[in-house]
């Protein structure tokens, strides 16, 4: 046997022990979670947990000590790995920092390659979406129905219609995010209008392409990786300096694939963009000169990618720019860093544990006596708003990029 | 209940001990197993597992055959407690590969029997791809492949099979004497019982010494002489499977040392030091540990930022080869019958011998016994499966109709194969027996349950051996008293007992983690110190407890 026989033998074997190899980037994080001394400080903090109960998931703390520690095994922790949400929250409260979003991923990844059968059925479907049309989201089929949508939606919210503007060079790359192209159109209007109004050179994606992140948090590891290296593709051909999304999954997705792929183009959340490029000044202005407008009574809910995954200095800005807003009076609720439950794709396949999950926001967003909720992602609010509306609740949800659109004056 | 005549009296309850108990039980000999401790407590419990194709032993091709027939022989009968390693050798400079082709030749005069391939190179480019944390200078390396066996489960296996064949396995009795008639004819063995404090006799026709590193005394007790080379050996335990396959290096002495996944963790081993020290109380030493590392070191570099949760030490049981070095010590067993030797009739012992060959040794004592017994019956112990190696299991389908999770249920099936649906029985009239008591392993309560009921453990270190339990990154931390509470209730231990068997299995322990102790591990022994002292008061409990040796200060 030469030698190129010889790998592809030991591959197989490998393949056949279910081991995939642990890629030289991924061992920072086999390194990090070696770190976890089982204190079960996590469990306490885990929003799955206090949901749905040990038994169902196990918690943070097991994926450490017992879950990750043997790539053979993986598979048999499929009806345990696919509940992470991935909020982060047990990273942010671990003494030691142990990295359990990014293993579940490497799990994951394990058993989407050894064990596809035990990747839920949801998740294949999403897959299959992604495979086909390189979107989360199942795309309209009639383009008119979805510009009738759209334009119901602007009506609606009364936000103006931007055309959609295309060319290379541009300062900045709009990136709207799955959620925002297909579904909550709403939200890529009324970031096109916020772009517009102060003057934002601006460009949208020729054919928009998903981020990587549902691929990443279903253990397609390699489509992941085909997404991501498209979309590098499509910033550097268009030549931007900066991309702007307005989803708090991609914000954290996008910058993560920034560094590691060398885009040389940074990336932010509208919100961040509008503080740190706009600025408060601008911003203050613009908000004043608005039509006099109701009052109104608004809690915030801080999306996860956003605070666990980015910074959360990002929430700190969507405060300071609703502080900014006449008439808007914002009540905290105690659950405002709580995850919404629709993260890691846990929404879907196991709606139920998700819906569990946020059953905490809303008791606590009740109690803030707000009429309503605003924040910064689309998928966030997709999450909120149906089981608002479920439980009878008479809150409303805005995206607040939306929430943003609806009270800057009319241009010029 | 107990018999007190027996055809055969085994001593010790290792490898070997258990083989020959269950060899000749399978023969219809009434037969007595002795342990002073437990099943697998000494140098079987702390060894890599590794049923090797004996290739470091290239110079005994006898050797290598017989090692590569077991192997077969295992995989018919015990594969539920099986698993295979692909294997690494990088190679830093062409010196090595040079020195290494009488092994790759030898290793793979066996291997289609075994099932594996022979050894081949692979390029650098895919041996890093493979292993990304070997040193990015390697010129090439070796690949092959091994079978490892879960060595606690194969002694307690092949002790419960005895059992299921009319033997008596007695644990915590520790033989102190024989009777001796005027023909120097051993008739019967006396032996003290650490359990109930009394002292016991059977009478026998023949006794089957396999104490491994105590032979040489049992020898002694039948005042007679054994000659045998005591030779330590350590491993270093990291907190879970650090490297994607085996590695394998030599070290600075020029010695073979490996990294191997093994079930959840990861070892490193070993050295080789020839000792004189009692087997009870040695520990790895730093110079040991110092030695793995820096050996390791050259090929993984940043193996030393891996977590080490503890370290364990043995004793090498070797034939008494002097004047060479224990690596030119033949790996091959030695019978020695002491009635050839002017010695007591009767008394038959065990030098040397591996893991992988113990089965192949229990047959040839046992062909022994039955010949001076003047019987003539077969060997069947490498047809007949070990318990729970009867069938497949779906894991998938269990999880489902007992609701228990896989992952718990897959640990569960490596340990019992097909036995695992009686743990699972139990809990259908009491679901609360779901519990997950160990979280690093993990373990369920109802296994502890049925472990204590039919696996006779008398300690929690016991129940370690059985399940697993405590050996985790956490060591311990957070099982020791829900497990101790079960044993007690289980068992009908007392107030005292219960905590002098915590504090033992604290020590127990205490006793690997204290030389490797660094990095990661020295936040988990605060948790730890924060449970047992702070919390639980141990350290300053007044229960009737003796501090052990490596207990005391430096």
């Amino acid at each position: 046997m030469d030698e190129n026989e010889a790998f592809e033998y030991v591959k197989s074997t490998l393949k056949k022990e279910k081991i995939t190899p642990y890629q030289s980037d991924e061992l920072e994080i086999v390194k990090s979670i070696g770190a976890c001394i089982n204190c079960g400080l996590c469990i306490n903090h885990c929003p799955v947990v206090a949901a749905v109960g040990l038994d169902r998931f196990s918690g943070p703390r097991s994926i450490a000590v017992e879950l990750s520690r043997s790539p053979p095994e993986f598979w048999a922790t499929a009806d345990k790995v696919y509940l992470c949400t991935g909020c982060g929250t047990c990273r942010e409260v671990c003494p030691k920092n142990v990295n359990i979003p990014e293993i579940v991923n490497v799990v994951r990844a394990n058993i989407f390659e050894h064990r596809p059968d035990l990747v839920p059925k949801g998740l294949m479907i999403v897959k299959e979406i992604i495979e086909e049309h390189n979107l989360a989201f199942e795309p309209w089929e009639d383009k008119e129905e979805k510009e009738e949508s759209r334009d119901m939606r602007l009506e609606r919210l009364g936000l103006p219609s931007i055309p959609d503007i295309v060319k290379e060079n541009a300062e900045v790359l709009f990136y709207p995010g799955c959620q925002a192209e297909e579904r909550a159109q709403e939200v890529r209007e009324a970031a096109k209008a916020i772009l517009d109004y102060f003057d934002v050179d601006y460009t949208l994606l020729d054919e928009f392409s998903c981020c990587s992140l549902p691929s990443q948090l279903m253990g397609d590891a390699k489509t992941a990786r085909k997404l991501a290296h498209q979309l590098k593709g499509k910033v550097k051909k268009l030549g931007v300096k900066k991309i702007v999304t307005t989803c708090a999954g991609c914000t954290s997705t996008l910058a993560d694939l920034s560094v590691r792929d060398e885009w040389g183009a940074p990336a932010y959340h509208l919100l961040e963009y509008l503080v740190e490029e706009i600025g408060f000044e601008k911003l203050a202005d613009a908000l004043k000169k608005t039509a006099k407008p109701n009052d109104i009574h608004v809690s915030v809910h801080d999306p996860c990618h956003l605070i666990r995954h980015t910074s959360r200095q990002v929430m700190e800005h969507a405060l300071n720019i609703l502080r900014l807003m006449p008439g808007v009076r914002v009540s905290e609720s105690v659950a405002h860093d709580n995850c919404c439950g629709g993260g890691g794709m846990v929404s879907f396949h196991a709606s139920e544990v998700a819906n569990s999950v946020v059953q905490e926001n809303l008791i606590a967003l009740e109690k803030t006596g707000a009429e309503r909720l605003v924040t910064p992602c689309p998928l966030c609010t997709a999450q909120l708003e149906s089981n608002l509306f479920k439980s009878g609740s008479s809150i409303e949800v805005d995206d607040l990029t939306v929430f943003i659109a609806q009270r800057l004056p009319k241009k010029g | 209940m107990t018999k007190s005549k027996f055809d055969v009296v085994v001593i010790g309850g290792g490898s070997t001990g258990t083989a020959v108990a269950r060899d000749c039980a399978m023969r219809g000999l009434q037969t007595l197993l002795l342990e002073r401790d437990d099943i697998a407590s000494a140098t079987v419990g702390t060894c890599a597992g590794m049923i090797s194709s004996g290739l470091k032993y290239r110079d005994e091709p006898d050797m290598m055959k017989i090692c590569s027939k077991e192997v077969v022989y295992w995989n018919h009968i015990a594969r539920h407690i099986i698993a295979k390693n692909p294997i690494l050798a990088p190679l830093l400079d062409l010196s090595d590969a040079a020195s290494d082709s009488s092994y790759m030749e030898s290793y793979s005069e066996h291997v289609e029997e075994r099932d594996v391939p022979a050894m081949m190179f692979l390029t650098p480019d895919a041996s890093i791809e493979i292993e990304p944390m070997l040193h990015p200078e390697i010129i090439a390396s070796v690949y092959y492949e091994e079978y490892f066996i879960d060595p606690f489960r194969l002694c307690l296996l092949q002790a419960l099979d005895a059992r299921n064949h009319g033997a008596e396995i007695r644990t915590y009795c520790e033989v102190i004497d024989f009777e001796i008639n005027d023909k120097q004819e051993i008739e019967g063995v006396i032996f003290y019982n650490r359990v109930s404090g009394a002292t016991e006799r059977v009478e026998t026709k023949l006794v089957v010494n396999a104490a491994g590193p105590w032979a040489h005394k049992v020898a002694k007790s039948a005042k007679d002489y054994l000659p045998i080379r005591l030779n330590k050996g350590a491993h270093v335990i990291f907190d879970r499977r650090i490297v994607n396959i085996g590695i394998t290096v030599k070290a600075m002495d020029g010695r073979w040392i490996y990294l191997f996944p093994h079930e959840n963790t990861t070892l490193l081993g070993t050295t080789a030091l020839d000792t004189w020290e009692n087997p009870d109380t040695l520990v790895a030493s730093f110079d040991e540990i110092e030695y793995l590392l820096q050996s390791m070191e050259t090929v993984l570099p940043s193996i030393r930022e891996a977590r080490i949760i503890r370290t364990m030490t043995g004793v090498r049981p070797l034939v008494p080869d002097w004047k060479v070095p224990e690596r030119n010590v033949t790996r091959g067993y030695r019978i020695i019958d002491h009635s050839e030797n002017d010695g007591k009739k009767g008394l038959i012992s065990f030098l040397g011998g591996k893991l992988v060959t113990c089965r192949h040794m229990a047959e040839a004592v046992t062909d022994l016994v039955c010949e001076k017994l003047g019987k003539d019956i077969a060997c069947s112990t490498h047809e007949k499966p070990l318990p729970g190696n009867e069938d497949d299991v779906d894991i998938i389908a269990l999880s489902k109709e007992y609701d228990i999770s896989l992952h718990a249920l897959e640990r569960m099936r490596a340990r019992r194969g097909t036995e695992m649906v009686k743990v699972l029985e139990l809990t259908k009239e009491h679901p609360e027996w779901k519990t997950t008591i160990c979280t690093c392993e993990p373990i369920i309560e109802a296994e502890i349950r049925l472990s204590i009921r039919e696996e006779f453990p008398q300690t929690l270190n016991d129940l370690r051996r059985r399940l697993r339990l405590g050996t985790g990154p956490c060591q311990g931390t957070f099982c020791t008293y829900k497990a101790a509470s079960i044993l007690s209730d289980e068992l009908g231990l007392a107030g005292d007992d219960f905590l002098v068997d915590i504090l033992d299995f604290r020590a127990e322990r205490w006793k690997g983690i204290r030389q490797s102790m660094r990095g990661e591990q020295l936040a988990q022994e605060e948790l730890a110190q924060g449970m047992y002292a702070c919390v639980g008061n141990l350290d300053q409990s007044d229960v009737d407890y003796d501090v052990k040796p490596w207990e005391e200060g430096f």
